[in-house]
């Protein structure tokens, strides 16, 4: 078959499938609001979600299930639906149908994707798998059970030679700040630019979004190129500028061995330039939904720029700013891609890294999937408390949840 | 009417569903599927080796399917999937994969399944691991060698004072900035030069880095670049692979997957050799030499015709007249015994002095602990050469480092 | 006198005028210069695809280096399955970034404009899912995705590229949602639309520029995406442009030319689709509906 024809009859077999999956989640969920205080609806669904369960998994993998696994999908299907029912009983009380209905789909779809893997990762933090393990877990499905001994290594013994737990957790929460801050108020400083009636905008805004839409391997390799100490723009500026102008080698300035001897300061300035377009993208998004008219009254009344920008943009822009802000600072903090691109690769150096980066080393390179999983796990609880510690200090939580 | 909508719906979905299963190649007795992570200019030989393979008689209904990754993706991937239970039938790489593939239960040992003694002793003796061998090799080499530019070079240094006096008087001449380049960075080439002053990384499964040879071979190390200053400051791989290309450079080291390039570039003026004798100790440095592996999942032990048909193709693929092939195509040496008598590889001046190079060079090892040696080699090295640490201290470090790395791993 | 005021009046304006163009002019030096940092690293890429002989440093700082060719665009568009692994890419990202879009309305909305139990709850989780390290998840991600038989598919790659972008896409319409007044939709309301109706009518066309970003977050990531497609996708055929392009580079040798085209190549849809959607990035509300 035409290779084009088979993927976009495979692609609509697959827009159908998820149109269907909503459907039948909101039809579960319809069914469960309207019907739910009729007496032959429990026992109705009681008995028929763990059947339909199981003509699913036949249909779908075909009738040689092994009894056990119809078993089990039985049973998960009935104890769901034990649950599920006085959820809608006690709780929902047939109100909230349509908030409810409305994220479904997206959440139960969330639900699957990370759920089991999140599982699976606290089964691994509390048993020991690596390298050596790994045979006797595929034969007998089983690795010893290991209590808190890894989360403790992980504050302990660093994955990496030379820094401690402790000095890779104040690098991430320095690289994390330095770049935020340059990234939000990059982006502004754009963003008000381009917020102004001038010509080309359109223009301007796609070139100023390059970084973000290239993809980033190329881009992130494309700016390592540059700080290379002999073939990189800025070296062989400086060295141009340095034979043109000899005077300035007095001024201290010369050719920087940016990769080995700067790596942080490298990886960090290459991550603003990446980070900057994001930023002022979203900005930009939320100034265009403050009316002028707001501008032109305060300056009527004789405001200032500044006041105009503490006043009326900065509250305004709340909303919208917070989970950007949010969201940015959590995803530089996890942020493996530069630092392992710039310096993580083949001839680079521990120096730059931060906790995550660290973590992938110990996991892929040295097969210690137990303990990169506590490493996992102690990361994300560092950084859930400190955003709920943030949340609660800038009362972020009001307006950004709304 | 709304029930009976539904339940056509229902039922139309759930048959539909039963469509979108894929069907697993894996079950399939007469496929075949290889991962590789061989450059694409290589592809086109694997494909057209598997192609005829397949066109083999008696071989109407076999298909055979190469999947291409790069060399970390391989090593993860291949992990990823043989934990999960699938993978590959067969996969192409180095030797060192098999390290951690045969501990960890992912490969099968190959002693039973072949007649060894046809291929290259010094190349099987690089997939040994506990007494069993891992994996069938489609190629000798993979080892570094000492390359140089004609057009400056007329009598190419046999030892390393010779080098430097070449460096200080006809680099001069030509006005190259640098004489020779290599890639500073990475301790696999730094590994020659360690074996010319009489060391290596690891002895059997013990890494011996904190020894005498070490630090004179820093020492040259340091010298090359701040010494004699023979080398440029800063050169990773492609820098000087750039350097070489562009002629700027006089000799660089590198390996032989490269000679296919330089010779397509530099054409007549590019010439290999020994990497020259360390004079003051009188060795020849030696390069780790491997090749090219076939590695069996673990998995086909539970398929007989699998198996014997991986078997059949990993023999065609390294039979005579395919190995000859591969010389002439891809200029790599082959590893069955009888094909090095070959014309092509003897007639050949490139592969000849590649052969020369193999003979001085050291099988490299493939036991688990070199990968934390590597790690370990990189970072001092790296802190060394931009003299952050002495070399004394680095050394002590560099040590002590992969000590506690490998007591990590096998806790 | 009253032309001595017409006078002055005059000078102002001119005064005024003087200092709009200066403003302007500032404007757009600004935006020049940040151009200029911003698309300087792509054309030395240009120039890397357009140097013969795969090298990827020189000295010459020169953008269209010395023997110039546009070989390697031929050959990345020929000897490779390019355009197949275009298709794919396209075919992905589009089906993904609308039902990851269309998702995340509904969801944003009834975050917004609802107090129901869980609001907080769920967007706390939300906001969890993006702290933990994306890299330990692949592992199960694999062994999960294997299990449902959706290894090597379209459907396991939309399925998991469309659930990944929801946590931002739901936070960022939730958030503009909550700068759009109520009132619309309670004077719709009182006009007897169903609240559904309600936000499809009103509140979904006022919140275009929210759509678009959620939509160009989609786009770019699924895009650019690589280590979930390179744990999913094993059949060549099916290849994204991420994996098809890194086919290129080897351990050693990389064809860095094909590989700066091939790179090139594929950023101009994801500018075409910036381009198309400025002109949504425009909201509604500032085209004079009410407000306050």
């Amino acid at each position: 078959m035409n290779p084009i024809v088979a993927s976009l009859t495979e692609v609509f077999q697959m827009v159908f499938f998820v149109l269907w999956s909503v459907f039948l989640v909101e039809a579960y969920l319809y069914l469960h609001f309207k019907k739910y205080e009729e007496k032959w609806f429990t026992p109705a669904m009681l008995a028929g979600v763990p059947l339909a369960g199981l003509v699913y998994a036949i249909t779908a993998v075909g009738p040689a299930i092994p009894g056990s696994i119809m078993a089990a999908i039985a049973m998960y299907a009935f104890l769901v639906e034990l649950a599920a029912i006085p959820f809608f009983k006690l709780v929902v009380r047939g109100r909230y149908s349509l908030p409810l209905m409305m994220i479904a789909p997206g959440f139960i779809g969330l639900a699957m994707l990370i759920a089991y893997p999140l599982v699976f990762e606290f089964y691994l933090a509390f048993h020991d798998l690596k390298l050596t393990t790994l045979k006797v877990w595929a034969e007998t499905g089983s690795i010893p059970f290991m209590g808190f001994q890894n989360f403790v290594d992980v504050f302990v013994k660093s994955p990496l030679s030379e820094v401690t737990f402790w000095r890779l957790l104040l690098r991430t929460l320095g690289w994390t700040f330095v770049n935020v801050f340059f990234h939000v108020v990059g982006g502004f400083a754009l963003a008000l630019v381009l917020n102004n009636e001038i010509k080309m905008k359109g223009l301007y805004r796609t070139l100023l979004v390059i970084p973000w839409a290239m993809p980033q391997v190329v881009a992130v390799l494309a700016m390592r190129g540059e700080f290379h100490s002999q073939y990189g723009f800025i070296n062989v500026m400086i060295e141009r500028a340095l034979t043109a102008m000899p005077w300035l080698a007095h001024l201290g300035i010369q050719k920087v061995e940016w990769l080995s001897q700067h790596p942080f300061l490298t990886c960090t300035m290459i991550n603003v330039w990446l980070g900057i377009p994001f930023m002022m993208v979203v900005i930009l998004g939320g100034l265009q939904s403050i009316p002028k008219s707001y501008y032109e009254a305060a300056s009527i009344d004789g405001a200032s720029a500044v006041q105009k920008f503490w006043n009326i943009t900065l509250p305004l822009m709340r909303p919208v700013l917070a989970p950007a802000v949010t969201l940015g600072t959590i995803w530089t903090f996890n942020n493996i891609n530069i630092i392992y691109l710039v310096t993580g690769q083949a001839g680079g150096t521990e120096e730059a890294d931060i906790l995550v980066s660290a973590l992938y080393k110990a996991a892929f390179t040295y097969n210690r999937f137990s303990y990169s999983a506590a490493f996992a796990i102690v990361i994300f609880a560092i950084l859930f408390l400190v955003s709920m510690l943030w949340l609660k200090y800038s009362k972020g939580t009001d307006s950004a949840y709304g | 009417m709304r029930a009976g909508k539904f339940l056509t719906l229902l039922a139309f979905s759930v048959a539909l569903c039963g469509c979108l299963k894929p069907v697993r190649s894996e079950d399939d007795p007469n496929h075949i599927t290889v991962w590789e992570q061989e450059d694409s200019t290589v592809a086109p030989y694997i494909d057209a080796t598997l192609e005829a393979f397949r066109k083999l008689p008696g071989n109407e209904r076999v298909t055979v399917s190469r999947v291409h990754y790069s060399n970390e993706d391989l090593r993860q991937q291949y992990q990823t999937a043989a934990i999960a239970g699938t993978g590959p039938d067969l996969i192409m790489c180095p030797s060192d994969f098999g390290g951690v593939f045969a501990v960890a239960g992912f490969i099968l040992p190959v002693d039973g399944l072949f007649d060894l003694s046809i291929y290259n002793k010094a190349v099987m003796e690089s997939v040994l691991l506990e007494g069993k061998h891992w994996g069938i090799p489609t190629s000798n080499g993979n080892h570094l060698m000492f390359m140089y530019n004609r057009k400056f070079v007329k009598n190419v240094p046999q030892n390393t004072d010779e080098l430097f006096k070449y460096c200080d008087t006809e680099a001069k001449k030509y006005g190259l900035q640098n004489c020779l380049a290599f890639d500073g960075g990475e301790p696999f080439w730094f590994t020659p030069w360690l074996g010319g002053f009489g060391g290596w990384p690891l002895d059997k499964r013990t890494p011996t880095l904190d020894t005498k040879p070490m630090r004179e071979a820093v020492d040259f190390y340091l010298d090359l670049r701040y010494g004699k200053k023979v080398i440029p400051q800063e050169c990773d791989y492609n820098c000087m692979d750039a350097l070489f290309k562009e002629e700027k450079v006089a000799f660089i080291i590198n390996g032989d997957w490269s000679v296919f390039s330089y010779a397509g570039s530099l054409k007549d003026n590019y010439a290999v050799a020994r990497i020259p004798m360390v004079s003051k100790t009188g060795l020849w440095p030696s390069p780790m030499v491997s090749g090219k592996f076939f590695m069996i999942n673990a998995r086909l032990q539970k398929d007989e015709r699998k198996l014997k048909l991986a078997r059949e193709l990993i023999k065609f693929y390294t039979n005579r007249e395919n190995q000859v092939r591969q010389v002439k195509e891809l200029k790599r040496l082959p590893s069955l015994t009888e094909a090095n008598t070959d014309q092509s590889v003897v007639g050949d001046p490139l592969l000849k002095a590649s052969m020369e190079q193999i003979l001085v060079g050291k099988p490299m090892p493939m036991a688990t602990e070199m990968r934390p040696t590597w790690d370990s080699m990189r970072q001092y090295l790296g802190k060394i050469m931009t003299r952050k640490v002495t070399a004394e201290e680095g050394i002590t470090k560099m040590q002590q480092d992969v000590s506690t790395k490998i007591g990590e791993m096998n806790r | 006198m009253a032309d001595k005021d017409l006078e002055l009046a005059r000078l102002e304006n001119d005064r005024q005028q003087r200092r709009d163009k200066i403003k302007t002019l500032i404007l757009h030096v600004l935006l020049i210069l940040a151009c200029v940092v911003t698309v300087y690293p792509l054309l030395r890429i240009l120039s890397v695809s357009l140097r013969p002989g795969d090298k990827l440093m020189s000295t010459s700082l020169a953008l269209i280096p010395e023997g110039a060719s546009l070989k390697a665009y031929a050959d990345v568009l020929t000897t490779t399955h390019f355009l197949r692994w275009l298709w794919n890419s396209l075919l992905i990202t589009v089906v993904t970034s609308f039902i990851g879009v269309s998702l995340a309305s509904t969801a944003g909305y009834a975050f917004s404009r609802f107090r129901f139990p869980g609001n907080k709850l769920g967007l706390t989780l939300l906001l969890g899912t993006q702290m933990i390290p994306a890299g330990m998840l692949l592992l199960p991600l694999f062994l999960m995705i294997m299990r449902l038989g959706l290894i090597n598919t379209y459907i396991g790659m939309i399925i998991a590229y469309s659930v990944s972008s929801l946590p931002f896409s739901i936070w960022i319409l939730k958030g503009y949602y909550d700068t759009i007044p109520r009132s619309l939709e309670e004077a719709a309301l009182v006009d007897g639309t169903t609240q559904f109706g309600a936000f499809y009518r009103i509140v979904l066309p006022l919140s275009t520029p929210a759509l678009a970003i959620a939509f160009l977050f989609n786009f770019t990531s699924s895009w650019n995406e690589y280590l979930v497609a390179r744990v999913v996708l094993s059949d060549s055929a099916r290849y994204t442009w991420t994996l098809g392009l890194f086919e290129l580079q080897g351990q050693f040798l990389t064809q860095w030319g094909m590989f700066a085209a091939g790179s090139l190549l594929v950023t101009i849809p994801v500018l075409a689709v910036f381009l198309y959607s400025s002109k949504w990035l425009i909201s509604g509300l500032t085209l004079g509906s009410v407000k306050g």
